[in-house]
């Protein structure tokens, strides 16, 4: 592995940090804004706890309480938009792993120069990866800056640590995006079984946190979004088995893609 | 000193889809191409050409069979190969937003040697005046091409396989790539070229393969395969033609292909010229040319069921 490739991937695709990392950012300096109003918040907390307690877990909120803090409300309200619109991202970057280029037919000209198809994956992985973080690490500091610059007063610690927790789930998707790509073959197929398992997830976890029971469960623990939840970072019973389960089932899927790549014709 | 085998292929074959479906690309593939030669794989579209060249380069896998590139297998030994190996795809695909000097920076820097590489970059693309400072997406076919060239060429490799190398480019680069060619064969490298076009492998290959449906028809040094036992025959009478002489032509099972307009008889002949000057001596024969029959007519007796070429 010479990084070559990587680093090539990072300097085509470092603006997606910029335009990706900006574009949420603006969303999180919105709600620094709001965040800054207690009324708002407590406003939101008082509507919510009008309704059923399902309507609220299918907001992402387990209780009222939680949403009474800042970064409760934050983390409740900004992060679980964020993880939706990050999912889109990790869609497009599992397709420009190896499916954009090969479907151009560029693929061609990569795979006859001296490099193995396995290091060729992993540093592309790698670099969308890193790509990935940058975007989270870009939107985190505009973020803590708009609630330092709105007097926020809110633990920058944990809403920081709940935008990061977004990472996990963001290479989940992006793995699953490639792995499929590599199956499917088809462009249009690939993007549009990665949106089946993105909205599947989705709604698992929405139906599954605002209903009770063994099927509820079983739909929750089938949703990446339930593992990825910030509000156990600010109620403080988070449990980093959750994150590293995730990125076990990312470990599989990248061994998974490898031996696909490796073994596969390229570009038929 | 007998030179090497560079390319070695045996039982090579390659079937597409599954079942009902299957569709045989290539079958049962035996060649060997020589250390220093440049070989001509020839073929329409559809016979084989690009599939061959794509497992060469281990992007496609075989159902069948093996071949290795200066003995080392293909499928195993595919890093080391391309380290040695120039390529060029028949259609061409490369990053649009990007300009040439950019990805011959970057294909350079894979290749693990960025300055001495975009050095011989440089003078290639001079040589085919290539503006590398344009963006791909602003470049027009042809100057895709001649940078597929530059970048297939630059590293200065031991083997390069083209895939159909001079489609849309215009005759004068066409010329210089028919130089540089010849410099690669002179320095002991080789080529293998893939082409439709006759003329382009007639005039700078050594050897021959014909490739039709999947099946390697035959494969010949280039001179041997111009010194096919036939000519084409064109007779002028000064006045009408003899009665009687079509019939005795089409009856002569050394003459075919009799075409007779006015005074003017044409005729492909197989075999000796005695038997045909006897027929002819019924008439008073003005002029009369014969031609050898170019490498396109030679292809096309190969590609005529049941009356291929000897």
């Amino acid at each position: 592995m010479s990084g070559i490739v990587f680093a090539n991937t990072l300097r085509t695709s470092w603006k997606q940090v910029l335009y990706w990392g900006l574009g949420l950012g603006v969303l999180g300096f919105y709600i620094g804004f709001i965040a800054s109003s207690s009324d708002i918040i407590q406003g939101y907390a008082d509507l919510l706890a009008s309704m059923p307690p399902a309507l609220l877990q299918a907001f992402g909120a387990s209780s009222v309480e939680v949403l009474r803090s800042s970064e409760g409300w934050i983390v409740s309200v900004f992060v679980s938009e964020a993880a939706i619109f990050l999912s889109v991202f990790a869609v497009m970057a599992g397709m420009n792993i190896t499916a954009n280029d090969e479907q151009s037919g560029v693929m061609d000209v990569v795979m006859s120069l001296p490099i193995s198809r396995s290091s060729y994956l992993l540093e592309r992985w790698i670099g969308y990866a890193a790509i990935g973080l940058g975007i989270l690490l870009v939107c985190a500091a505009i973020t803590l800056f708009s609630l330092v610059l709105f007097g926020v007063d809110a633990q920058m610690d944990l809403v920081f640590i709940s935008i990061l927790n977004l990472y996990p789930g963001t290479l989940l998707v992006m793995t699953v995006t490639g792995l499929l790509a590599l199956i499917a073959r088809r462009r249009a197929l690939a993007i549009g079984l990665s949106a089946v398992f993105v909205v599947v997830s989705y709604v698992f976890n929405l139906i599954g946190g605002a209903a009770s029971g063994a099927m509820a469960d079983l739909m929750q623990g089938l949703s990446f979004f339930s593992y990825t939840k910030g509000e156990q970072i600010v109620l403080g019973n988070y449990d980093p088995a959750n994150a590293l389960l995730l990125l076990l089932v990312v470990l599989a899927g990248f061994a998974l893609s490898v031996r696909m790549f490796v073994s596969r014709d390229i570009g038929v | 000193m007998a030179s090497a085998t560079v390319i070695e292929i045996s039982g090579l074959s390659k079937t597409y889809g599954s079942g009902s479906r299957q569709t045989a690309a290539l079958r049962n593939l035996n060649l060997s191409v020589q250390q220093g030669e440049i070989f001509g794989y020839l073929g329409p579209n559809g016979a084989g050409k690009t599939t061959t060249i794509r497992m060469l380069l281990d992007l496609i896998r075989p159902s069948n069979g093996s071949a290795s590139i200066f003995g080392m297998d293909i499928r195993d030994h595919s890093v080391e190969i391309h380290r040695r190996v120039g390529f060029l795809p028949g259609e061409l695909s490369l990053w649009e937003g990007r300009t040439g000097q950019q990805i011959i920076h970057y294909v350079a820097s894979v290749r693990g040697d960025t300055k001495g590489i975009t050095k011989q970059a440089d003078e290639f693309a001079k040589r085919l005046q290539l503006d590398t400072s344009k963006r791909v997406r602003d470049l027009s076919s042809g100057n895709k091409r001649k940078l597929g060239l530059v970048l297939a060429m630059m590293h200065s490799p031991d083997l390069l396989i083209l895939d159909e190398p001079t489609n849309g480019l215009d005759p004068l680069v066409q010329q210089t790539f028919h130089e540089m060619m010849d410099e690669f064969r002179d320095k002991g490298k080789t080529v293998f070229l893939s082409s439709h076009i006759l003329s382009e492998v007639q005039a700078i290959c050594d050897r021959a393969g014909i490739l039709r449906d999947g099946d390697l028809k035959a494969v010949e040094s280039i001179e041997k395969l111009m010194n096919v036992e036939f000519h084409w025959v064109d007779v002028q009478f000064r006045d009408a033609v003899p009665e009687g002489l079509a019939r005795q032509l089409q009856g002569s099972s050394e003459i075919s292909d009799v075409d007779i307009n006015g005074s003017r008889v044409k005729m492909r002949l197989t075999g000796d010229f005695d038997p045909l000057l006897r027929m002819l001596s019924d008439g008073y024969v003005k002029d009369l040319r014969v031609e050898e029959p170019t490498l396109e007519d030679i292809f096309l007796a190969y590609y005529s069921d049941g009356r291929e070429a000897r």
